[in-house]
Formats: structure tokens, C-alpha cells, sequence
């Protein structure tokens, strides 16, 4: 609670020196921010320790718990893509694919956890990856001290419910995200989860006025509950190679239109 | 053909006002354009407006503007309400985009209402949008199997093809049609916008036919193709009604069911040209190929004749002239029989880029229509398999879809009687 209020006071202090929007907007937001970034701090704490003990599997050469660990390791940095991917320099080196390298998966720069994913089910193998274990906690470390350092922007935080959405819907829907493990559903359930705690946090600021926007926003968070929990397995999700066809475009659309109702909640909110 | 003695292109008419307001034009009088023929140079406007009301859908018919492409999409839609909601919503964007009007003004604090292509004045630009559905829309819901136009199936492999699963099929289509791109792109993104949780689009192919300048007279030759040769000087003339009623659209007594009426079944085909090796090609064999002159369009069997007067076959008929296996004369023997045969072809060239292997990656975005699929397209297709011309070319996508009927009234929508036919109780 402590650290929740003096949070809550940091963010008010910025908010109204920046000026960038209405004062009203900024006061109602104080608190839904604050209560933003508690949610992302407990997220990069579990991800430090997730990330510490996936990467010293990793290094011990235990591929299999390794590969256990991959998936459930990567979902507190999915959860809060929107602020990870303000510090572009660690979210290149924590989470590029192969594709965003020249020459792909032989390029030594193409590192963090998607090289790690390609030696775990391509090459099974560990063999050489130390240096690109201990690279990959030392940048999630670093990231978690950037993030409490961090005041978050407003409109970064309220567009963030939008844009873990539009990552879906370009790049992720296809499968391309973990294409060597197809661990995709355990990425996705974080996207949303991520995304839907920011429309809780400002619900209460537009529930009169946005009742019938809420509620379809609701209802496709609901379709995309439904179809996931049809591939639930244990504590995550089977391969995303098993999603139907017909499920797979009920996810595209459920996640095209949240895309594009999410695009208009900085504006309802006031936010510029 | 009903074609041969009075050129189509004798019809000249004049054009009314368009000539009287530019005082350079006053005796210029043209044809009524036809569907295959080439855009007149500087002869569109942003203005141009294609009526989307009628008892058919625009866009089959009409003569083609500079620019098509074709968007294929999954349809969500579990039941008949949500399909009626996906066709009341697609009439609705298409009555605005075809008829054009101020884009709505926002709040700037929200994304704008469209992609802003346009302006804040959407011109119509001579836009059409033609929806049609595929077989998957069908055979995926029980509830809607049994109103599947006869002839509708997925399109399958002809030995030539290379299909790429990913630009083949789909439940829904909309061939979008314009005199500019950034009007057809307006509209597919407009209706991408408007429709998300029941459009998922699939692939799209983008195309154009080139605008061709007119001659004195106010008439232009056929397009060419990427073949370089002319494409089209063929085609039954959409300007006959009675013609068209009879090779492109569906009616009362077709067999097919009563929803279709006023529809027709569109094929469309990705068809790749190798067209560095088409260029390293003798004119001679390229002539002999095609079976026509390469420069005029003449049949081979008639050099100095139009583009439009018919070859005669029945006096060459050991194919001295215009080889057997030449594609026209496949595509078309000119007999009894392969009058029941006739399609309309509506197609655009498409230019994507470079392959893998470092060659161009250009073709046709084929798009034909007609009353029945396995006596148009199909037959001629099958006629075709094993020509010459297939060195040069290779079909790597497409699929079969059948136009919806038109939309009458501002208070109609597309699909209608599909929709009411798919709520009538049926017998087990």
C-alpha cells in the first residue's frame, strides 16, 4: 500500500507539470497509473526470477526443463510489452526473431530468447549459449531497474491496451512469434491479460459514458477467453500447430477489432 | 459471337455533355465503352460514378477503369443473423464509397473515421465494388450447404498450376475497381476498417489494364497484356443484353437456387507469365503461340484485319494458318458447340516485385464471369491444358465465387434473399 500511495504522488507531480493534457484527465489518471506500474513492477520481479531459473537450466545443459521453462519465463514480458518496449535496446536484444537479423538465425547478433528458443527444439542443443543465457538476465535485471526508474506516459499506458493488440494482429496471428516452439498461446494469453488489466484500470473512468463500447470490448476479451480455453494444457497451452483453422480466425478477428476499439480509448480518456 | 459484320466498334455515339464542355472535343464522338476495352486516356474523372443500385451488382459488365484487384476474406458468421449483419454492413460502406461524400470529421484525439486517401471528400472515382462468395462460405455452415449456387466448388488443380495455398480460395470476395489505386485501396481499407470482427482478409492481387489513347475516330484498340499481346479483342460484347443474359447471368431457369438470380459465377486465376523467357522468344513462334499478329491483333489467317474481325477456322482447318493448338483457337474453336462455352473475361495485369530467382514477378490477374462455371471457364480451361503457351505461364492462384445479386433500393441489401432462404425452415 505504501508504495502504491507514494507512487500514486510521484505520478500526480509529473502529470500535472507536463501539461500535455487536460487537468481533469490528469488527475483521474493518477491513480489508474499508479496502480499500473505496481502491476508491472510485480511483473518484472516474476520475470527476473523466471528468467534466472530458465537460464541457469540453460547453461546447466538440461534442455528438457529448459524448454519447460521457455514459455512460462516470457510471459511477464509479454504481459507488459507496452513499457518493456519503451527501452528499445533491451527489447531488441530480449525478444528479436531471427528475422529482424540480416542473414536470420545465423547472425551473432540474434540473440535473447528466441535464439535460446531456436538451439532448445532446432538444434537441441545448449552448446555455446552461456554467453547468451547470462546476456539475457542481465538485460532483463537491467530492465527491471530502467522500469522502477521510469515515470510512465500516459498515453503510452492507455495505448498500450491497443498496441499489445496490434503486435497480435501483425505479427503474432500468424505464428511467427515462437516459430520453433509454438509456445504462441502462452505469449498471447499474456498480451491480452496485459491488455485487458489496462482497460480495468480506466474502466471506472469511462463506465457511464462508454457503457456500449465497454461492453463490446468485453464481449471479444470473452470470445478470445473462450477459444483459448479450449487449448488449455496443465498450466499453459498446447502447440499453437493444434489451433483450428476456424478458431485461428476467430482469434484474428476478435483481436482486429480490439485493435481498433482500443484505438479510440486514449481519446475517450482525453489523452492526446 | 453475333460479331464478325458490325463491329462493335461502328456503334459510335457521341458523349452529350462530357464533349460539350471542352471546347477541343466538340466533334469528337466515341463508342460506348465495352468491357474489355482499354480506359480512354484523360477520358476519367474523379467524379465518374458506377450506379451501385440495380438488379445486378456493378462491376461484371461495366467497361474496366485503369485499376482491379481482388481481396479474398474469411467470413465469421455462426448463423443467418450474423451474416445478414456482415451484408447490411458491406452495402452500407459500398452505397458510400461507389456514390462518394464528405468523410466524417472526429475529434483529433481519436484515429480519423477512414484512411484520409481521399481527402476529406471520398470521390467516387469510378469505383466499383463486386462481392462474391466461395464454396468454404457454404460448406462450412450446415445451416447454409444446401443454398450453394450447383456449379460453385473449390477450384482445383489444372496440370499447370503451382497453386500457392495462400493466395487460393476464400469465403468472400470483392473485386475492387477504380480509375485510380489509391481509390481501390481506399476502399478495401475502408471496408477492412469498418468490418474487423467478421472480414479476415486472406490475399488480395492488385492489378491494372493500361490506358490507351484514342484514335481519330474516338475508338481504342484492346489492351495489351504482359505478354505484350492484345487481350480481349474477343469477348462477347457486354453491351448485349441479351447476350449477357444468356453467358453471364444466372436466371429464373438456370437450375440454380432461387437467390441467385441475377448472379453470376466469377473465376479468378493468378496466372504468373514468365515474361523474360516469353522475351527471348521468336515474334514468329510468340504469334504462332498465341494465334494472333503480336502488333495488330490481327488473326494470323487475316493479317490485315482488325483485331475484332473473327478468325475463319473452317477454311484453314488443318491449322496452316492459325495452329490447332494455338491458344485462341483452343480457348475458342468458333464452332456450334463452344458457342455454349463463352465467357466474359474482365482481367488486370498484375507487377509484384522480383522473384527468388531474380525474375520478374508480373502476370494476369484473370477474372472472368459467366452463367455456368462448368460450361464457361472450366471447359475452356480444360481445352487449354497441354498448349504451347504453358511455357510461358503458370497459374499460382485464385479460386471460384459467385457474384451476389444486385441491390435495388437504398432499403435492399446484398444477400438478401440468400438470407431470408437460409431462415426458411427446410425439410429433414
Amino acid at each position: 500500500m505504501k508504495l502504491k500511495h507514494s507512487l500514486a504522488a510521484a505520478g500526480l507531480a509529473l502529470v500535472l507539470a507536463s501539461g500535455a493534457f487536460a487537468r481533469d484527465a490528469a488527475l483521474d489518471l493518477v491513480e489508474p497509473l499508479a496502480e499500473y506500474k505496481v502491476y508491472v513492477t510485480e511483473k518484472t520481479e516474476k520475470l527476473e526470477t523466471d528468467v534466472a531459473a530458465f537460464t541457469a537450466a540453460v547453461k546447466a545443459g538440461e534442455i528438457d526443463k529448459a524448454k519447460a521453462l521457455f514459455a512460462p519465463s516470457r510471459m511477464s514480458y509479454e504481459a507488459i510489452e507496452p513499457i518493456a518496449e519503451l527501452f528499445g535496446d533491451l527489447d531488441a536484444s530480449i525478444d528479436s526473431r531471427a528475422d529482424d537479423h540480416e542473414g536470420g538465425e545465423a547472425n551473432p547478433d540474434f540473440i535473447g530468447f528466441h535464439r535460446i528458443e531456436y538451439a532448445l527444439w532446432v538444434k537441441s542443443s545448449t552448446e555455446g549459449l552461456a554467453p547468451v543465457a547470462d546476456k539475457l538476465l542481465a538485460d532483463v535485471k537491467e530492465l527491471r531497474t530502467r522500469i522502477a526508474g521510469l515515470t510512465f506516459p500516459p498515453e503510452k499506458v492507455v495505448g498500450g491496451a491497443a498496441a499489445l493488440m496490434e503486435e497480435v494482429a501483425a505479427t503474432k496471428i500468424s505464428g511467427e512469434e515462437d516459430r520453433y516452439s509454438h509456445t504462441d498461446l502462452w505469449d498471447f494469453r499474456a498480451n491480452f491479460d496485459g491488455s485487458r488489466k489496462i482497460v480495468e484500470l480506466v474502466r471506472p473512468l469511462i463506465a457511464k459514458k462508454e457503457a456500449t463500447f465497454l461492453k463490446t470490448v468485453d464481449a471479444n476479451f470473452e470470445r478470445i477467453d473462450t477459444i483459448l480455453s479450449k487449448y488449455k494444457q496443465g498450466e499453459g497451452y498446447v502447440s499453437y500447430e493444434k489451433l483450428t483453422d476456424g478458431d485461428r480466425k476467430a482469434l484474428s478477428a476478435a483481436v482486429n477489432t480490439l485493435a481498433e476499439d482500443l484505438s479510440k480509448l486514449r481519446g475517450k480518456l482525453g489523452l492526446d | 459471337m453475333g460479331e464478325p459484320g458490325h463491329s462493335r466498334r461502328a456503334l459510335l455515339k457521341g458523349v452529350g455533355g462530357l464533349v460539350a464542355a471542352c471546347p477541343f472535343a466538340a466533334s469528337v464522338a466515341r463508342a460506348e465503352p465495352h468491357v474489355t476495352d482499354a480506359p480512354l486516356a484523360n477520358h476519367a474523372s474523379q467524379d465518374d460514378r458506377t450506379p451501385f443500385y440495380g438488379a445486378r451488382q456493378a462491376g461484371v459488365v461495366t467497361p474496366r477503369p485503369a485499376h482491379g484487384m481482388v481481396a479474398s476474406f474469411a467470413v465469421v458468421a455462426d448463423d443467418a443473423d450474423a451474416l445478414e449483419a456482415l451484408f447490411r454492413r458491406l452495402t452500407e460502406r459500398i452505397a458510400f464509397l461507389t456514390a462518394g461524400g464528405p468523410v466524417p470529421v472526429l475529434d483529433p484525439k481519436l484515429p480519423p473515421a477512414d484512411s484520409g486517401l481521399l481527402g476529406p471528400v471520398a470521390r467516387p472515382d469510378g469505383l466499383t465494388v463486386t462481392v462474391a462468395l466461395g464454396a468454404s462460405l457454404f460448406d462450412d455452415r450446415p445451416w447454409l450447404r444446401p443454398l450453394k449456387p450447383k456449379r460453385l466448388t473449390r477450384m482445383t488443380r489444372f496440370p499447370n498450376d503451382a497453386l500457392n495455398a495462400d493466395l487460393c480460395h476464400g469465403d468472400l470476395t470483392l473485386q475492387i475497381c477504380a480509375n485510380s489505386q489509391d481509390a481501390t485501396i481506399h476502399a478495401l481499407r475502408d471496408i477492412i476498417k469498418s468490418i474487423p470482427d467478421q472480414l479476415i482478409l486472406s490475399w488480395k492481387q492488385e492489378g491494372a489494364v493500361p490506358v490507351v489513347a484514342p484514335g481519330p475516330d474516338g475508338t481504342a484498340e484492346s489492351a495489351r497484356n504482359f505478354l505484350g499481346f492484345r487481350d480481349g479483342s474477343a469477348n462477347p460484347d457486354s453491351r448485349d443484353e441479351a447476350l449477357m443474359d444468356r453467358v453471364v447471368w444466372v436466371g429464373a431457369g438456370d437450375g440454380e437456387p432461387d437467390w441467385a438470380t441475377g448472379g453470376s459465377y466469377q473465376a479468378v486465376r493468378i496466372i504468373r507469365n514468365f515474361v523474360e523467357r516469353w522475351d527471348r522468344t521468336p515474334l514468329g513462334e510468340q504469334e504462332r503461340i498465341m494465334g494472333r499478329s503480336k502488333m495488330t491483333g490481327a488473326p494470323l489467317d487475316k493479317l490485315s484485319a482488325s483485331e475484332f474481325v473473327g478468325p475463319d477456322y473452317a477454311q484453314d482447318r488443318d491449322g496452316r494458318l492459325t495452329p490447332l493448338d494455338s491458344h485462341i483457337r483452343l480457348a475458342n474453336p468458333r464452332d456450334a458447340k463452344s458457342d455454349a462455352n463463352l465467357i466474359l473475361r474482365r482481367p488486370f495485369n498484375y507487377s509484384n516485385g522480383v522473384t527468388r530467382s531474380g525474375q520478374l514477378d508480373q502476370g494476369l490477374l484473370f477474372i472472368c464471369y459467366q452463367a455456368d462455371l462448368d460450361a464457361g471457364f472450366i471447359s475452356v480451361q480444360r481445352r487449354l491444358d497441354g498448349e504451347p503457351l504453358e511455357e510461358y505461364v503458370k497459374p499460382v492462384g485464385g479460386g471460384y465465387f459467385y457474384v451476389l445479386p444486385g441491390v435495388e433500393t437504398p432499403s435492399d441489401h446484398l444477400g438478401r434473399a440468400l438470407v431470408a432462404a437460409a431462415r426458411e425452415p427446410r425439410d429433414g
